[in-house]
């Protein structure tokens, strides 16, 4: 019975004992039988249901249920497809989280951009190709560094999913100061000098000195009895007082924006520029959050926070409105500032007023660095015209 | 003679040539039968050798069957062997 191929058949009859009878008479061994309404149900082997078959052809004879391998090819057989799929699904998850879908080089530099890509694609390393193994990566790492000893520095390869990162640090070379022989330092702008620190050339500004935009302020000729000695790069730091006209208005009316506390939540899909929504959204006024929930090259899942919002206004009283508009006319200029400079000076030269608005003219002055390096290719070098020229 | 004895057993090991019906409470197990005669819930008949046996009883019903073995389960009454 080990070796043999059990099969549970169901031979349909009234009578279950004329039936026992003929399998008697036919030599069948019956390991089990159960008898229904009518039909009764027999455990024999396989070769005994193919007897039966062969000497009972008035009943109606099928098999109903096997074990051994017989039970596991029927099963096989009837889930065929979902096997299939299932075996073919795994097959194609193991390669999906295997492949590299996008190489993401983390540099703003285009060079350094191409460069790698042309390193790793000669290394194998493309998109939709297999992702390759630790010790390989490492491998391709060092190659790739002793390759571009002269421009990269450090190189490191992550997989997050599959997107393959390239963090990658570029070997800064020190470039020569400016990179000219010959250079004066002009005057950015209308000013008026307030210090002066010379490191290289000849200040022919002083302080509280005034210049013209162009104005050249330290000049690289060295002249003994005027004549010229040597020409160098002028270096030195020029701060000077430079003014500025603003004019700026405010409204009376102010509007803010009130939370009205309703939040809806809906699921966009995002394919390249093109956002598509899954719910029509119900809120006509109101601020986004996004979380993204799956990136895949360019296609997008987020979830969506939807906050509702009240435009609500109010009026500033002539004071507010005043003091607002003069901070906005010292941010305007203040965006043009950098480090160690600021407003020195300022004063509201015009104040308009109407229904609606505050219109004002703010003069300030400010601390500046003003001086410019600017390279000398001939010709009378302290010529403004011509340093503004060279300059643009 | 002990040498016929011998004889006849190591042909019964071989050839199985021995019958016998053993009986328990609700069960009853024929071993070497010949011809399953009748059976119906109340009667079986076989033949072994060149006896009838006739079995009698309530909801009898077949359990186990090969060719040479059959295994009967039911309310036993009555076993009764006639000769041809």
């Amino acid at each position: 019975m080990i070796n043999e191929k059990i099969v549970w058949v169901k031979i349909k009859t009234k009578n279950y004992y004329s039936i026992l009878t003929k399998l008697s008479d036919i030599g069948v061994t019956l390991y089990d039988n159960k008898k229904n309404k009518e039909e009764i149900l027999i455990k024999t082997t396989y070769e005994d249901y193919q007897r039966i078959k062969k000497f009972l052809i008035s009943y109606k004879i099928e098999i109903v249920d096997t074990s051994g391998f017989l039970k596991i090819k029927e099963i096989i057989k009837k889930y065929l497809v979902f096997t299939l799929s299932s075996i073919l699904s795994v097959i194609i998850l193991i390669l999906v989280n295997n492949l590299i879908f996008k190489i993401d080089i983390k540099s703003s530099n285009k060079n350094i951009q191409e460069l790698l890509e042309r390193e790793l694609k000669k290394a194998g390393i493309k998109t939709l190709t297999l992702k390759k193994s630790h010790q390989k990566i490492e491998e391709i790492v060092n190659n790739i560094l002793d390759n571009n000893k002269d421009t990269l520095e450090w190189l490191e390869i992550k997989y997050d999913g599959l997107i393959m990162n390239v963090y990658v640090t570029e070997k800064t070379i020190l470039k020569k100061e400016e990179g000219y022989d010959k250079c004066n330092i002009i005057s950015k702008s209308d000013a008026k000098i307030t210090s002066l620190n010379l490191y290289r050339g000849v200040a022919l500004k002083e302080i509280n000195d005034y210049v013209v935009k162009g104005e050249v302020i330290i000049s690289g000729e060295i002249t003994h009895n005027e004549e010229i000695k040597n020409n160098v790069c002028a270096s030195g730091e020029v701060y000077g007082e430079v003014w500025y006209k603003v004019k700026v208005s405010v409204p009376y009316n102010e509007y803010y924006i009130k939370y009205t506390g309703k939040n809806r939540y809906n699921i966009s899909f995002q394919i390249d520029d093109n956002e598509y929504l899954l719910f029509r959204s119900r809120i006509s006024k109101k601020k986004e959050e996004k979380t993204l929930l799956y990136k895949l090259n360019d296609f997008s899942i987020n979830l969506l926070r939807e906050k509702e919002y009240v435009l609500s206004t109010h009026k500033l009283s002539e004071d507010e409105a005043y003091n607002k508009a003069l901070k906005l006319a010292e941010e305007k200029v203040k965006l043009k500032l950098k480090e160690n400079e600021g407003i020195l000076y300022k004063k509201v030269l015009k104040k308009e007023l109407n229904d609606s608005t505050i219109y004002l003219e703010v003069f300030i002055v400010t601390k500046e660095n003003i001086g410019e390096v600017t390279q000398v290719l001939g010709g009378n070098q302290n010529d403004p015209k011509l340093n503004n020229e060279n300059n643009e | 003679m002990n040498n016929l004895h011998f004889k006849e057993f190591f042909k019964n090991f071989l050839f199985d040539l021995d019958n016998f019906i053993t009986i328990y409470d609700d069960t009853l197990h024929v071993f070497n039968f010949n011809k399953l005669n009748k059976l119906s819930d109340t009667e079986i008949v076989l033949t072994i050798n060149n006896k009838i046996v006739k079995i009698e009883g309530e909801n009898l019903k077949i359990k186990q069957m090969t060719k040479q073995e059959l295994l009967i389960k039911g309310t036993l009454k009555k076993v009764e062997f006639k000769y041809d």
